[in-house]
C-alpha cells in the first residue's frame, strides 16, 4: 500500500515532467537543428516559438483519424498507445535524485532494458497492421535492429552492474558517488562501455545514424506512414521520450546520476541528461545514415565482441579487488 | 524476345529479364516507388521487385511530367521558344537557353559577338556551380534523410545557391527562368559592379567547399554508402548515351567543353575531372571537382570580358522576325548533367518562322536509362542513392 | 468532424462538453485554443513536380525558412495539413494527385503554387496537361508566379493561416480569386503563325521596333541567314567517313541535312560506325511528313517518316556522325538495339510520340504517355490541343 502511494506521489509528477520535458525537447531540437543549418527555426508561436510543440499537439488532436480499409483495425489502434505507454513506463525506475524515484526496485537495470526492448512489439504491430509496404519494411528493419542492438546494450549495461555489485539503479548511483563515476574510473571497462551503451541506445531509439526504420528518403515515414493525427503523435512522442529516458539511464549508469562536485541533487541529473540529449541531436543533425546490412555488420562484428570483452574486463577488475 | 547480342552486351545484366525464370529466396514483393516520393527528384516511378530487401528487377516508369514541350515548340516562333525551354532543366535554365539558341544560330550561320560568348560562358559556369550545389544537397538528403544530417548539408548548399541566384537576378531581373539569351547573343548586359560581386560570391563558395566535403566526401558513412554502389562501366554508359559527370565518373574522359568547344571555351583550358570507379562515390567526387573547376573558369574569364555588342542579330524584341529556311541540324553543349543537344528540322512550317520539328536531347533521360542495369542486386536503400547520384531532372526527362 | 445538425463545426469533444452541465462555458476558449493550434502548425505535403518544387525547397531553406511559422514538410499525406501543388500536373499525374489529396486527413487545405498548377500556364492547351488543378480538386490559396519567389509562397502560407482562422471563427473568408486566365488564352495580338493574324500588324510591329532600336536598325545589320547563305555547311562529313557512308548505299551527301541511308542497310551502317569509334548513341529523332496533295486532292507524294540517328566519338576532338532513314510503312525500320543498348529507351520514346514501330525492339511500350493513350501526339496530323478526357 505504501509502495502504491509512493508510486502515485512520485509517478504522476514524473510522468508530467517527462511529458513536458519531451515537449521542450521537441522545441529545443527544432531550434538546435535550425541553428546548425543557419536558420531560425520556429519563431512565430509564442516567445521564440516555444509553444510550437503545444500547437502541434493541439493540431494533431483535431485531425481526422483514418485507418486504411485493409488494416488490422485492432492492432492498428493499439500500437501507438502501447508504444507511448512503454516509453513512459521506463521512466518509473529512473532515480532522478535520492528521493525522486517512482519505484526503486532491486532489478532496475533489468527493468529498464526489458521495457526498452518491449517497444519493438508495438512498433512491429503498427508496421504490420498498417498494411502498407513501406510500413512493413520499416517494421522489419526496426525489429532486426532492436533485437541486434539489445545485445551490446545489455552487455555494456552489465559493466556498471558488475562493478557496483547491484542491479538497482539507485544503488549504482550511490556506489558511484562513493567511488568514481564509471565513465571516468575504472577507465578501461567504464568509458568504452559508456560509449557502447550510448551508441546502442541511439540505435534503440532509431536516431541517426541508425534511423533506418523510418528512413524518410526510402520509406517515406517508415512504420508511421499510415498513421494520422495523434496516433502519429504518440509514436513521435514515444521516440522523444525514449531518447530522453535513454540519456537519463546512461547518465545514471555511467555518469553518476544525481552526484556532482557541488550540492549533489536533482539538478545534476537534469544537466547530465540534457547534455546527453543535446549530443544525440548534435549527432543526428550532422551525420548521414547507415544501410541495414552495414548496421548489422557494425553491431555483430564490432559492438557485440567489444561489449563481451568489456564485461570480462569488468569481472577481472572486480576479481582483482578493485584497485 | 531474344536478341543477337554483341560480346559486350552478353556479359551485361539484361534489363528485360523474365521474372518467372528467377528463383527467389522469399516471396517477391513489388514495391511501387513513386511517382510522388520524397527522393524520386520529381515525379518518377519505379516498380521494384524485391527479394527480401534485395532488388531483383527494376522497371522505371516515366512521363508523369510529360507536357508536350516539343509539340508546343512546333507552333511557336523561334524567339518564343527560349522562355519555354527554360523550364526544361529547371535546375540549370541558362544551359537550356544557350543550347537552343546555339542550334538556331548554327542553322542560320550567325556569329555571336565575343562579349556575348564570354558572358554565356560565365553564366553557364555559374549555373553549373548552382546546379551541382543543388545536386549535393539533394543527394545528401537521399543519404541522410530530411530529419537528419542530410538536411543540414542540403540547407547549407541552398544557402550558397541563393548567392548565385542573386547574381543572375541582378543581371536578368529573374531568379529562376531568365530568358536572357536570344538568337545571336544576349538580351541583358552585365551591370557595372557585377564582376566584383561575382568574385566575392566565388570566394565565399570556395571557402565553404571544405565544409561540404567534411560533411560528405570525408565522412565515413558517406563513403560506406556510396563506394562500390551502382557501378556503371564506361562502355555501357557510352552505348546508353550517358554523358556529363556520370560518364566521366565511369572513366571516360569526355567533356564537350574541351572536346567540341563552343562559347569561349576554345580560349580557355578546361581541366576535365574524371574518375575510374563508375560508382556513386566517383560521381560525387567528379561533381565536387567540377564545382572547383567552374570557379576557376569564371575567375579566369570575369576580368577579361571584352567590350563590344552583346547581340549580333537585330530583332531582339520583334516576335516572329526570325526566319530560318529549310535545314536540319544537331547542336550540343555540356550542361551540368551532360550533353544537352537540340535537333532542329527547320522549314516546312508556316512561313519558316517555327521549327518543323524540334527535339531536345536531355542528358537526364539517358542517365535514367541506366537504372534497369544498375539497380538489380542492390538494396532498397541503395536504389535511392543510385537514383540520386544520377541527378535526374524529371522535367527534362519527360519534357 | 462533419457538417451536420446546422452546426458549422462538430467534434466529439464538444458533444461531450455540451452534454455536461456547466462545461459548455468552456467550449469557446477551447475552440480558440484549438484554432490557435490548427493555424500555427500547418504541416506541408509537397506535391512538387517541377520548377516550382525547387522554389518550394528554397522556401524551406535557410533564407526564407518556412519552419518559422511552424510548417514542416512531411513525406506522407497522412500527416500533412496543406498540400502545396508546385508544378505542372499532367493527365498522367492528375489521378495520383487526386488520390494523395484523398489520403490526407481532414481538415486539409490546398495551395496552388505557380501558374502551371493554377491554370496550366502556356502548357494549358496542350494534349498532356491539366489546365489548372482546380478542375479536379479544391484550391484554397493561389500563389501566382513562374515560379513564385519563396517570399511569395511564404506570404501565401500566411494568407492561408488567416483564412483558416476566419473560417474557424465563423467569419466570411473572402474567396481567393483565381488569377484570370480566360483573357490570356487568346493573346491580344495574334501570334505570328496564327492564320487569323492581321498582316498589317507585322508592319506595325516592325515599325515600332525600329523606332525603339533607332531608325534603320534592321537595314544596318543584314545577316547571312537573310540572304540564304550559311557560313559553313551544317553537316560536315570528311572524306574517310564519306567513303564508308557511300559503301552503305548513300548516294548524295546534302549540305543542310544528314545523309539518307537506305532503310535496310542502316543497322549495318551503325555497326560499322561503332567499330570505327562512334561508340556513343547520342540521339534518335523521328519526324513525320504528311502526304502532299495537289489541288484535285490527288496524292502526289505519299506520307512518310524519317528517323535520324546521331553517333559520337568520345574524348578529345569529339566527332558526330548523323544519318537519316526514310520509310513509308510504320514498321519499316530496324531497331538498333543489340548494337547500342541505349536504343532501348530512345526508340521507345520515338515510338511513343510517333507510332514508329522499330522491328526487333525488345520492349516497345509507351514510355512517356499513359499506357492507355490511344494516339501518337507528335505526328503532324495530331492537334496539339487534342482533348484528353476527363480533364480537357
Amino acid at each position: 500500500m505504501n509502495g502504491l502511494l509512493h508510486g502515485l506521489l512520485y509517478g504522476l509528477p514524473i510522468i508530467t515532467v517527462v511529458l513536458t520535458a519531451t515537449a521542450l525537447g521537441l522545441w529545443f531540437e527544432r531550434k538546435f537543428a535550425a541553428r546548425i543549418q543557419s536558420r531560425k527555426g520556429p519563431t512565430m508561436v509564442g516567445p521564440a516559438g516555444i509553444l510550437q510543440p503545444l500547437a502541434d499537439v493541439l493540431k494533431m488532436l483535431q485531425k481526422e483519424q483514418i485507418a486504411p480499409a485493409a488494416a488490422d483495425r485492432f492492432l492498428f489502434e493499439l500500437a501507438p498507445i502501447l508504444c507511448g505507454a512503454c516509453a513512459v513506463a521506463t521512466a518509473a525506475v529512473v532515480p532522478f535524485s535520492p528521493t525522486v524515484i517512482a519505484a526503486d526496485i532491486d532489478v532496475g537495470v533489468l527493468y529498464v532494458l526489458a521495457v526498452n526492448a518491449l517497444i519493438l512489439i508495438p512498433v512491429w504491430m503498427g508496421g504490420w497492421a498498417s498494411n502498407n509496404k513501406f510500413a512493413l519494411i520499416g517494421a522489419m528493419r526496426a525489429v532486426a535492429q532492436s533485437v541486434s542492438y539489445s545485445v551490446p546494450m545489455v552487455l555494456s549495461a552489465l559493466v556498471p552492474v558488475i562493478l557496483a555489485g547491484s542491479m538497482s539503479l539507485s544503488d549504482i548511483v550511490r556506489y558511484q558517488s562513493e567511488h568514481h563515476w564509471f565513465a571516468l574510473w575504472p577507465t578501461i571497462p567504464g568509458l568504452p562501455a559508456f560509449v557502447l551503451f550510448f551508441l546502442s541506445s541511439l540505435a534503440e531509439a532509431n536516431r541517426i545514424p541508425f534511423d533506418i526504420p523510418e528512413a524518410e528518403s526510402e520509406l517515406i515515414a517508415g512504420i508511421t506512414t499510415e498513421y494520422t493525427g495523434m496516433k502519429f503523435g504518440l509514436f513521435y512522442m514515444a521516440e522523444y521520450i525514449h531518447t530522453l529516458i535513454a540519456s537519463a539511464v546512461a547518465s545514471v549508469l555511467f555518469l553518476g546520476g544525481w552526484d556532482g562536485p557541488l550540492y549533489p541533487g536533482l539538478h545534476w541529473m537534469v544537466i547530465k541528461t540534457l547534455l546527453l540529449f543535446a549530443s544525440i541531436y548534435w549527432v543526428r543533425w550532422s551525420l548521414l545514415r547507415f544501410r541495414t546490412d552495414q548496421l548489422m555488420m557494425l553491431c555483430w562484428k564490432w559492438l557485440v565482441p567489444a561489449s563481451l570483452l568489456l564485461v570480462m574486463a569488468a569481472a577481472l577488475y572486480v576479481k582483482a579487488g578493485g584497485m | 524476345m531474344s536478341m543477337p547480342m554483341t560480346e559486350a552486351t552478353a556479359k551485361r545484366r539484361n534489363p528485360h529479364f523474365r521474372l518467372d525464370l528467377y528463383e527467389p529466396e522469399a516471396d517477391l514483393m513489388v514495391l511501387n516507388f513513386g511517382p510522388q516520393h520524397p527522393s524520386t527528384h520529381g515525379v518518377f516511378r519505379m516498380q521494384l521487385y524485391l527479394d527480401g530487401e534485395k532488388i531483383v528487377k527494376a522497371v522505371p516508369d516515366l512521363g508523369y511530367l510529360h507536357r508536350g514541350v516539343e509539340k508546343l515548340c512546333e507552333r511557336l516562333t523561334y524567339v518564343q521558344i527560349t522562355p519555354i525551354v527554360d523550364k526544361n532543366d529547371y535546375v540549370s535554365p541558362m544551359h537550356n537557353e544557350q543550347a537552343i539558341n546555339m542550334a538556331f544560330e548554327k542553322l542560320m550561320g550567325i556569329e555571336v559577338p565575343r562579349r556575348a560568348r564570354y558572358l554565356r560562358t560565365i553564366f553557364a559556369e555559374l549555373q553549373r556551380i548552382a546546379s551541382h550545389l543543388l545536386w549535393l544537397g539533394t543527394f545528401a538528403l537521399d543519404l541522410g534523410g530530411a530529419i537528419g544530417g542530410g538536411a543540414s548539408v542540403f540547407l547549407h548548399c541552398f544557402r550558397e545557391r541563393e548567392l548565385i541566384l542573386d547574381l543572375f537576378e541582378e543581371v536578368t531581373g529573374a531568379r529562376f527562368h531568365y530568358n536572357t539569351h536570344t538568337i545571336g547573343g544576349n538580351r541583358h548586359d552585365i551591370t557595372p559592379g557585377w564582376a566584383d560581386s561575382v568574385k566575392k560570391v566565388l570566394s565565399v563558395i570556395e571557402s565553404r567547399i571544405p565544409e561540404y566535403e567534411s560533411m560528405t566526401l570525408s565522412n565515413g558513412i558517406f563513403f560506406e554508402r556510396t563506394k562500390g554502389v551502382g557501378v556503371l562501366d564506361g562502355e555501357l554508359a557510352l552505348e546508353l548515351g550517358i554523358t556529363g559527370p556520370i560518364l566521366r565518373a565511369s572513366g571516360v574522359d569526355h567533356d564537350l567543353r574541351r572536346d567540341a568547344p563552343y562559347h569561349a571555351y576554345d580560349e580557355i583550358e578546361v581541366k576535365v575531372a574524371s574518375q575510374p570507379g563508375g560508382d556513386c562515390w566517383s560521381r560525387s567526387v567528379v561533381r565536387l571537382a567540377e564545382i572547383r573547376e567552374s570557379i576557376r573558369i569564371v575567375r579566369a574569364l570575369i576580368d577579361s570580358v571584352p567590350e563590344g555588342p552583346i547581340c549580333g542579330y537585330k530583332p531582339i524584341k520583334l516576335v516572329g522576325q526570325v526566319k530560318i529556311p529549310s535545314g536540319q541540324i544537331y547542336s550540343a553543349m555540356e550542361s551540368s548533367r551532360g550533353e544537352l543537344g537540340t535537333y532542329v528540322i527547320a522549314g516546312g512550317g508556316e512561313g519558316n518562322v517555327s521549327p518543323y520539328r524540334l527535339k531536345i536531347r536531355p542528358p537526364s533521360f539517358h542517365a535514367l536509362s541506366a537504372l534497369p542495369y544498375l539497380l538489380p542486386g542492390h538494396m532498397v536503400a541503395d536504389a535511392v542513392v543510385i537514383l540520386g547520384s544520377l541527378d535526374p531532372i524529371m522535367e527534362e526527362v519527360d519534357r | 468532424m462533419a457538417l451536420e445538425d446546422n452546426r458549422s463545426f462538430t467534434h466529439p469533444l464538444y458533444d461531450f462538453m455540451l452534454s455536461v452541465p456547466g462545461l459548455s462555458v468552456a467550449t469557446a476558449p477551447i475552440d480558440q485554443l484549438l484554432t490557435w493550434g490548427l493555424t500555427n502548425s500547418l504541416w506541408i505535403f509537397p506535391m512538387a513536380t517541377s520548377c516550382c518544387g525547387i522554389e518550394f525547397m528554397a522556401t524551406a531553406a535557410s533564407r526564407v525558412d518556412i519552419d518559422r511559422m511552424g510548417s514542416i514538410v512531411r513525406g506522407t499525406p497522412r500527416q500533412a495539413d496543406v498540400m502545396v501543388v508546385a508544378g505542372t500536373i499532367t493527365v498522367k499525374m492528375a489521378p495520383r494527385v487526386k488520390k494523395l489529396w484523398d489520403l490526407m486527413p481532414e481538415p486539409k487545405w490546398c495551395l496552388a503554387m505557380g501558374s502551371c498548377a493554377i491554370s496550366g500556364d502556356f502548357y494549358r492547351d496542350l494534349y498532356p496537361t491539366v489546365p489548372g488543378i482546380d478542375t479536379f480538386m479544391p484550391v484554397d490559396v493561389y500563389v501566382p508566379g513562374c515560379p513564385p519567389n519563396p517570399e511569395a509562397l511564404m506570404a501565401g502560407m500566411l494568407r492561408l493561416q488567416e483564412k483558416v482562422r476566419l473560417q474557424r471563427e465563423g467569419k466570411w473568408a473572402p474567396k481567393e480569386t483565381r488569377p484570370e486566365t480566360a483573357k490570356m488564352i487568346m493573346p491580344a495580338l495574334r501570334r505570328i503563325n496564327d492564320p487569323t493574324r492581321d498582316p498589317k500588324l507585322d508592319d506595325a510591329q516592325t515599325h515600332s521596333a525600329m523606332k525603339v532600336a533607332g531608325s534603320g536598325a534592321l537595314e544596318e545589320q543584314p545577316t547571312q541567314a537573310r540572304q540564304g547563305v550559311r557560313a559553313e555547311p551544317i553537316a560536315k562529313v570528311d572524306g574517310d567517313l564519306e567513303a564508308l557512308l557511300r559503301a552503305h548505299g548513300v548516294t548524295e551527301i546534302p549540305k543542310d541535312a544528314p545523309p539518307l541511308v537506305p532503310v535496310e542497310r542502316h543497322r549495318e551502317l551503325a555497326r560499322a560506325l561503332k567499330d570505327r569509334g562512334f561508340r556513343q548513341l547520342v540521339t534518335v529523332v523521328a519526324s513525320h511528313y504528311l502526304a502532299k496533295k495537289d489541288k484535285a486532292e490527288v496524292v502526289t507524294e505519299p506520307e512518310y517518316y524519317e528517323v535520324a540517328y546521331a553517333l559520337r566519338t568520345p574524348g578529345r576532338g569529339s566527332q558526330v556522325v548523323m544519318w537519316r532513314v526514310r520509310f513509308t510503312a510504320l514498321d519499316g525500320i530496324d531497331s538498333l538495339y543489340g548494337v547500342f543498348a541505349g536504343a532501348d529507351w530512345q526508340e521507345r520514346e520515338q515510338f511513343d510520340l510517333f507510332g514508329v514501330r522499330f522491328a526487333g525492339h525488345p520492349d516497345l511500350r509507351r514510355i512517356l504517355l499513359p499506357h492507355d493513350y490511344s494516339t501518337f501526339p507528335l505526328r503532324r496530323d495530331h492537334a496539339s490541343d487534342a482533348p484528353c478526357a476527363p480533364w480537357r
